[in-house]
Formats: structure tokens, sequence, C-alpha cells
């Protein structure tokens, strides 16, 4: 139980890190996604910090299940966390069919399919194998922390340069 | 074997994965059509909606009040774009009543003044920011989107010669109306598939 418990949490972690470091890339279109499940009338502002919201408690929760996986409480926070996207796909497969979703940023062109609601839903129940009890030797040592905190910052900034450099490429096409 | 051994061992291995398996994602998108062929919005779908005022302070608003509504990405300083004005004018000759945006995604400033010279000033020039450009899911330019008075998509596509230009228009009157004949909708780029 702890080894699958163990590599669950470490493989929600590390998708959290990707997903939150590719919408960090691309927030303009996370933004435009975010758009469609918020009134017609809100804010650029507001519609712009919901999406900095979403990702930075990707970001965070992803790297702090990563350095301090003996956290109890992020458990189930995160838990929640992959339930949400699960409800978000599913309205976005039943009002806007077809349309990108965003969820890895310009990393990803799928869309609201059955299919997306399928990945949500194995996220969730990877989520809830992490919620598994970890054992007496969950406690990571101060210099396994420090090297996985190092891990999760250049995992973020390596998928955060990729995603740019795949955006730049694609809006460079056809220019002077 | 300790927990903390097995974790740490695990999400390095996970971390170093998930960086091969981005780069390859993006050299994937890098080095084929599939860069540009994601790009734009599916006929039939729902375009988004605005009001905004051009560079000569006359608000325009998309969808159009009636008929159909060309969105032009893209701005005179495109490689491509010089390609494009025979099959614009083509196109502004063919349906005078053809509502057509120009969303610069430079100065538009100077793209207005581009099209006076020319003799396409009756374009509409407006300031397209970043995030519109995302609501419409346009990275690659010069890009064209068709809109209905419904607000529905008719096509959507890269172009890069004249040709496409009218040639796309064609394919947005021959597409039938989606809320008729939904499940026929088309991926944007319908010029790139063709």
């Amino acid at each position: 139980m702890n080894q699958t418990a163990a590599a669950a949490k470490a493989c929600v972690a590390v998708i959290l890190l990707v997903a939150g470091g590719a919408k960090l890339a691309d927030l303009s279109g996370f933004s435009a996604t975010l758009r469609l499940f918020l009134p017609r009338k809100t804010p650029h502002l507001a519609i712009r910090g919901s999406a900095v919201g979403v990702v930075a408690a990707e970001l965070v929760l992803g790297g702090a299940s990563l350095c301090w996986p003996g956290g109890r409480w992020l458990n189930p926070v995160i838990l929640a966390l992959t339930c949400a996207f699960v409800i978000v796909t599913a309205a976005g497969f039943a009002i806007f069919r077809g349309r990108s979703c965003r969820c890895f940023g310009a990393l990803s062109s799928k869309k609201f399919d059955l299919l997306s609601i399928a990945r949500s839903g194995v996220l969730v129940v990877a989520a809830g194998l992490a919620t598994g009890r970890l054992g007496p030797t969950a406690a990571l040592s101060d210099l396994d922390s420090a090297l996985l905190a190092m891990a999760s910052a250049l995992l973020v900034l390596a998928t955060f340069t990729a995603v740019r450099a795949l955006d730049a490429s694609a809006t460079n096409l056809g220019r002077t | 074997m300790a927990y903390s051994v097995i974790f740490t061992v695990i999400s390095f291995l996970l971390c170093v994965a998930a960086v091969l398996a981005v780069f390859g994602i993006i050299h994937v998108y890098m080095s084929g059509p599939d860069a540009i062929e994601r790009d734009g919005m599916l006929s039939g779908s729902v375009a988004p909606s605005w009001s905004l005022s051009d560079s000569a302070g006359r608000i325009h608003q998309s969808p159009p009040a009636s008929g159909l509504q060309l969105i032009i990405f893209g701005n005179h300083a495109l490689k491509a774009f010089p390609s494009l004005l025979e099959g614009l004018r083509e196109l502004s000759d063919l349906d005078p009543a053809l509502d057509i945006v120009v969303l610069s995604d430079g100065d538009s400033s100077l793209t207005a003044p581009f099209f006076e010279v020319i003799g396409l000033g009756h374009f509409a020039v407006i300031a397209g920011s970043r995030s519109l450009y995302a609501r419409y899911n346009v990275r690659v330019s010069p890009f064209m989107i068709l809109v209905d008075s419904a607000g529905r998509v008719r096509a959507s596509s890269l172009v890069n010669h004249d040709w496409q230009v009218t040639t796309l228009y064609k394919i947005a009157c021959l597409e039938p109306d989606p809320a008729d004949q939904p499940g026929t909708a088309h991926r944007g780029n319908q010029l790139a598939k063709a």
C-alpha cells in the first residue's frame, strides 16, 4: 500500500506541476477557456485573476505534495481539486463540446470530449490512491525535500520554456 | 525499503520522464503541421462576441447584425499579407455587403493607413489583443474566420494566398446551417485539410 500510494502521489504531483507550468506559459489561452464558464460580463481582470488562481493552486499543491508528502492535509485538497477537474470537463463536454480545454495550456490540443472526462477520472483515482496510509516513514529528510523542490522548479521551468517556444514558433510563422 | 526513498526515486524518475515527454510533444508539434492545424475554431461552433471601436472610432460588433463577417487576424507587416490583397479585393467586389474586420495584432495605427493607401479603406481595423486572439484559438497569422449573424463560425483557416481567401468564402457560403445539421462541423484550417 505504501508503494502504491507513493507512486500515485508522485504521479499526481508531477501532472499538476506540468499542467500548472504549461498553463502559466499560456495564460491568455487558459483565460479564454475559463471565460466560457464564467458569466458573460465578468471583467477581464477577474478572469485573468481566476486563471492565475488555478495555476497557483496547481503549482503550490503539486510542489507541496512532491516536497512534503507526509502532509496528510494535502491529500483531500488534491482529491477535491481533481474532482473539480472532472466536473469542469463534464460541464465542458455538455456545453462546449469540441472546444479546446487547454488543460495543459498550448502543450495540448485536447478538447472537451469523453476522453477528457476519462482522463480526469483517472486523475481522481490516482489522487484517491494517494490518500492511502503512507506509513511511519512518510517524512522526507531535509535534503530529499530540497532536491525534490529543485526538481519541481526545474520541471515547471522546462515546461514553461517549452510551451513558450512552441507558442513563439507558431506565432512567428509568416512574419517578416 | 523506506517510503521516503521510494517516493524520492519515483518522483525524480517521473520529473525526468515528464520533461522528456514535454520536449517530445513540443518536437512533434514544431516539426509537423500540427503546430498550425490545431488553430481556429470548429465550423458550427459559437464564435466569441465582442464590441470594439476601430481606428476611426466606429463601433463594430461580432457577430454581425446581418450577413457574414470576415475576421482577419494579422497585420500588414506579415510576410504573407501582400499575397492576400488581391483575394481580399476580389472578395470585397464579390460581396459588397460582407463585413470585413481586421483584428490587427500589430500596431493598428499603421495598419489602417495601409488599407487606405491600397484602396481598401472600408475595412475596419481594430486592435486585437492577445486574449481576443486566444478566444478564437488563433496563434498563427494571417488567419481568417467567417462568422454568420447567428454567431456561428462558418469557416476558419490559415491563409497564405489570395485564392484561399475566396475559396474560404465559398466554403462558408456552402456550409450548411449548423443548427439544422449538427455533427457536420469541421476543424479549423479547412483549407489546410482540403
